[in-house]
């Protein structure tokens, strides 16, 4: 962000990131979005490696979850471009995509999980929304289960 | 980059640690006490026997791992090339052998836990459990809860707790921990030469122990150190270059080892006499002759520290890959359909196969609850030297039946000599073990085979390349081997054609069709009568009086069974009872675990269509197996009209026409309506060619798709037409959608609608709303 170059033109919804993690996620996400016009959209799945160690889950089996996770998101809005990416550093790796499909903001819906489990799991979330170099939107979430 | 090779993040040095840092754990920190009392300074010699054997193995392994880079590895390979049977023992015994290997290098961590820290074994007092659980015969001796027990049973619920929640270190840490490891243990090698006395290993073969043929008992008992070449193969589809870099790390890691164990034996056994390393004078004997080695130097506290350090950092690495590794072939397993599928569920939000870890956690618990050092190692190793044996075998089967897909990067060399002897050596070792472990070795097996039969073969489709040789070269085989081949086929349940029925007048009908497919495809039909009762009245208080809803409620399905006793098929008969038909009969065909659901549509055949709920739209994205719906008006399959335009539902409408052309005979034509006729005529020819339909007719119309259809239709007996989308059956059943083309020709239609494939995650979670 060196200098502020014009945005009076630019359209804030011209292009969506969406990341999204399992199908569950997908699916009340893209419910979450579908009610509202939108111009382009692109679902994002980032696959976690361990890079350089063994991951958590399979490749086999990840990739299949981050299929289902689309198929679920294309149920409501068919028209996603899909993108899948593999990193150790999810949110790392959503702000990578994010500027190699020049997306014009980051929507994505908050998991509500309590303080614990955000503890063990870093809050991706709020770094998300601190470390992005555009604008990010948060989905109202109705909880997961 | 392409994904795939973006999803592939380890190099060679990451693999070579993850084989390094596995192994180098239990041979050094935690057995020497037991293999010095073995075999005397002659078990350098047995860590030597088995590092060859586990060589052969290793390059049996990394030609598999290169031709087949699959999550799973050892468990993968038999599997596929042997048969679900041979997985069952394979991926049984690679899982429990790997619980107890954890168990056994937890408990190495207990005991170097216990040499600094004061666990309060006092506290709750020498438990003796035999007194409690009848486990004495299995345990050999009373046991109770020693200070290192409770450490390592601390210990392990910490490593369990790790990779339940996924943290991971980064890969540099790995390397730094496995460089650490071969560092410490280089020092320690070195100084301990130049303290070590050639006397004090004389005589090599001592005579209390057995002298030379105490050798190969005491390869048995340190063989446990060697399980983790074959962890790499787990990982093999994570791997970069896995043509290179696989056969180096895994053939590498076994040598590297090797070495170090031989070297660091001998070491040992020259400084301290091997009578004193034995488990009554020591649990830690590394610590003994660390003291000694450094003390020369004045730092002998420096020493115990650095070799306690390493101890703890090897063993708890050791564990923590075999827990990853036993989540692999869970994995690998449930892919094959060898464990249900939930076992393999992924949690939300740690992204790790939790329920596979916590099994597997507590499995581990468990054996260092009620196991000892020594049967735990044992038993180890017994369980991977049956998988091992069977690795080499499936080898040779691959390369006897030489599928097209099997093209290894890597390969054996001189075959089949190696694969013969890693066969030969593993399972030959396990004869050198004590008759219980051997006896428990085969309860293991023989735990697999009931496994096979009495659960995964109804639910495993995957047949071994073996029996598909088997049985594609009857001739050539022996007629015992195809007998055996045929009868442990996996049935993977026998094909169930569900026919929901609720109009007495469409029985016949729906009864035709679904009995024609099942007999073509050895199935069995399964008549379900759905009485739809009203909102208000309880389910409970239907099912009581069925007669009041539904008067003549026997006959239908007694018309079902008359009807399809005509054709020879088998049929199920039941009575389900439902406020919401059309919801009822997804849920029954999920619960029947149907192939295919034959339904008729039309007026009030199935209740009441066009009640449009909220619930339904979870069913539109999850149609739980294949779908027909007739639209009845009378059942002709001699001339059928096939209209494609492609796409999986049209996939299934070709199955269906040839199903019924086999079994009534019918004519086929198919309908491609398209822009230009040229067109048209190269996709049809195509398309039928795929499909297996060459010798149907074929038509290539142009105009408008549905009053195309419309016309032609006049000069055939039935249409079977293809889901155009996802969902459109259930949304057509319901009546928010008309199709005008079901509507106005004048034949039947037979509606097909393609299974949403469940995915995995769908199928691992169950059917949450």
């Amino acid at each position: 962000m060196t200098s502020d170059p014009d945005r009076s033109n630019e359209d804030l919804l011209r292009h969506l990131l969406v990341p999204v993690a399992t199908v569950e996620d997908a699916r009340a996400t893209a419910r979450a979005l579908a009610p509202y016009r939108l111009q382009r959209v692109t679902v994002l799945h980032v696959v976690e490696k361990g890079e350089g160690v063994p991951d958590k889950t399979p490749v086999e089996q990840s990739e299949s979850i981050a299929r289902e996770a689309f198929d679920a998101f294309r149920e409501f809005i068919p028209e996603a471009e899909e993108k899948v990416a593999y990193r150790r550093d999810v949110v790392g790796a959503i702000l990578r995509v994010a500027e190699e499909v020049d997306a014009s903001a980051i929507g994505f819906r908050p998991r509500q999980n309590g303080r614990f489990l955000r503890f063990l799991t870093g809050d991706k979330s709020l770094r998300l929304v601190t470390s992005a170099d555009r604008p990010v939107l948060a989905f109202p979430g109705e909880s997961d289960e | 980059m392409s994904d795939e090779e973006l999803a592939k993040d380890l190099g060679l040095f990451a693999a070579l640690t993850i084989g390094v840092g596995t192994m180098i754990g239990a041979g050094i920190f935690v057995l020497p006490g037991q293999a010095a009392a073995a075999a005397g300074p002659a078990v350098a010699l047995s860590f030597v026997v088995g590092g060859v054997i586990s060589l052969f193995t290793a390059l049996s392994a990394s030609e598999l791992g290169t031709a087949m880079p699959k999550a799973g590895g050892s468990y993968y390979y038999v599997n596929h090339a042997l048969g679900p049977l041979f997985g069952s023992i394979a991926g049984w015994g690679n899982w429990m052998g790997l619980a107890f290997a954890s168990a056994f290098y937890t408990l190495g961590f207990g005991e170097y836990l216990a040499t600094f820290l004061p666990i309060p074994a006092l506290v709750l007092g020498p438990i003796n459990l035999s007194t409690y659980l009848p486990i004495q015969a299995l345990t050999l001796g009373p046991i109770g809860l020693t200070s290192y027990q409770l450490g390592a049973l601390l210990a392990g619920t910490a490593f369990i707790a790790v990779n339940y929640v996924g943290a991971k270190e980064t890969g540099g840490v790995q390397i730094v921990i496995v460089t650490l490891l071969v560092g410490i243990l280089t020092l320690f090698s070195v100084l301990g030469i130049l303290q070590a006395d050639i006397s004090t290993i004389q005589p090599f073969f001592p005579a209390e122990t057995g002298g030379v043929g105490a050798v190969l008992p005491a390869t048995g008992l340190v063989f446990v150190s060697f399980l983790g070449f074959a962890k790499i193969t787990t990982v093999a589809e994570e791997l970069k270059n896995p043509g290179r870099n696989l056969p180096i790390a895994v053939v590498g890691s076994v040598v590297v080892v090797t070495i170090m164990y031989a070297v660091i034996m001998v070491v040992m056994m020259g400084v301290v006499n091997w009578r004193q390393l034995g488990p009554e004078f020591t649990t830690t004997p590394v610590l003994d002759v660390a003291e000694i080695a450094f003390g020369t130097l004045g730092f002998a506290a420096v020493g115990v520290a650095l070799l306690t350090f390493a101890g703890l950092l090897a063993t708890a690495s050791s564990a923590n890959a075999s827990i990853l590794a036993s989540s692999r072939i869970n994995f690998a397993m449930g892919r094959d359909k060898l464990v249900t599928a939930k076992l393999n569920a992924v949690h939300p939000t740690f992204a790790t196969p939790y329920r596979s870890i916590a099994v597997t956690g507590g499995l581990i618990l468990l054996f260092i609850v009620v196991g000892d050092v020594k049967t735990l190692a044992k038993a180890g190793s017994v369980l991977h030297l049956i998988v091992y044996g069977l690795l080499n075998v499936a080898l040779i089967v691959m390369r006897k039946a030489d599928p097209d897909e099997y093209r290894p990067e890597f390969e054996v060399p001189l075959y089949p000599i190696v694969p013969i002897l890693g066969a030969v050596t593993s399972f030959g070792l396990i004869a050198f073990m004590r008759p219980i472990e051997i006896v428990l070795s085969l309860v293991f097996v023989a735990g697999g085979i009931v496994w096979y039969l009495a659960y995964a073969r109804n639910e495993a489709d995957k047949e071994g390349i073996l029996s598909q040789y088997i049985l594609s070269n009857p001739d050539e085989m022996p007629g015992a081997a195809v007998t055996a081949a045929t009868h442990v086929q996996p049935d993977g349940g026998a094909y169930r054609v569900m026919v929901p029925l609720a109009n007495p007048k469409h029985e016949k009908d729906l009864i035709s069709l679904a009995c024609a497919v099942a007999r073509q495809r050895g199935g069995v039909v399964d008549a379900v009568h759905v009485v739809t009762v009203p909102d208000q009245t309880s389910l409970e208080h239907a099912a009581d009086h069925l007669d009041e809803h539904d008067e003549d409620y026997r006959a239908v399905l007694d018309a079902a069974r008359t009807d399809a006793e005509t054709f020879g098929v088998d049929i199920e008969t039941h009575t389900v009872v439902s406020h919401r038909s059309f919801e009822e009969i997804f849920d029954t065909a999920r619960t029947h675990q149907a192939d295919l659901v034959v339904m008729g549509w039309g007026e009030s055949s199935h209740g009441s269509p066009g009640r449009a709920e909220s619930a339904f739209d979870d069913l539109t994205m999850d149609l739980p197996c294949d779908f027909l719906v007739l639209k009845d008006r009378g059942f002709d399959p001699e001339d059928i009209l096939v209209p494609t335009a492609g796409g999986p539902d049209s996939d299934l409408s070709a199955e269906v026409a040839k199903l019924l052309n086999a079994e009534f005979d019918s004519t086929i034509t198919l309908l491609h309506v398209a822009d230009t006729r040229a067109e048209g005529t190269a996709f049809l020819e195509e398309w039928a060619e795929r499909h297996g339909l060459d010798d149907a007719e074929r038509r290539v119309e142009t105009g408008d798709v549905e009053s195309v259809i419309e016309r032609v239709a006049d000069d055939y007996s039935m249409v079977i037409l293809g889901a155009t989308e996802q969902g459109l059956l259930s949304r057509l059943v319901r009546g928010s959608l008309v199709l005008d083309v079901v509507e106005d020709v004048d034949c039947s239609v037979l509606l097909a609608e393609r299974a949403r494939k469940r995915g995995l995650v769908e199928r691992l979670l169950g059917d949450r709303k």
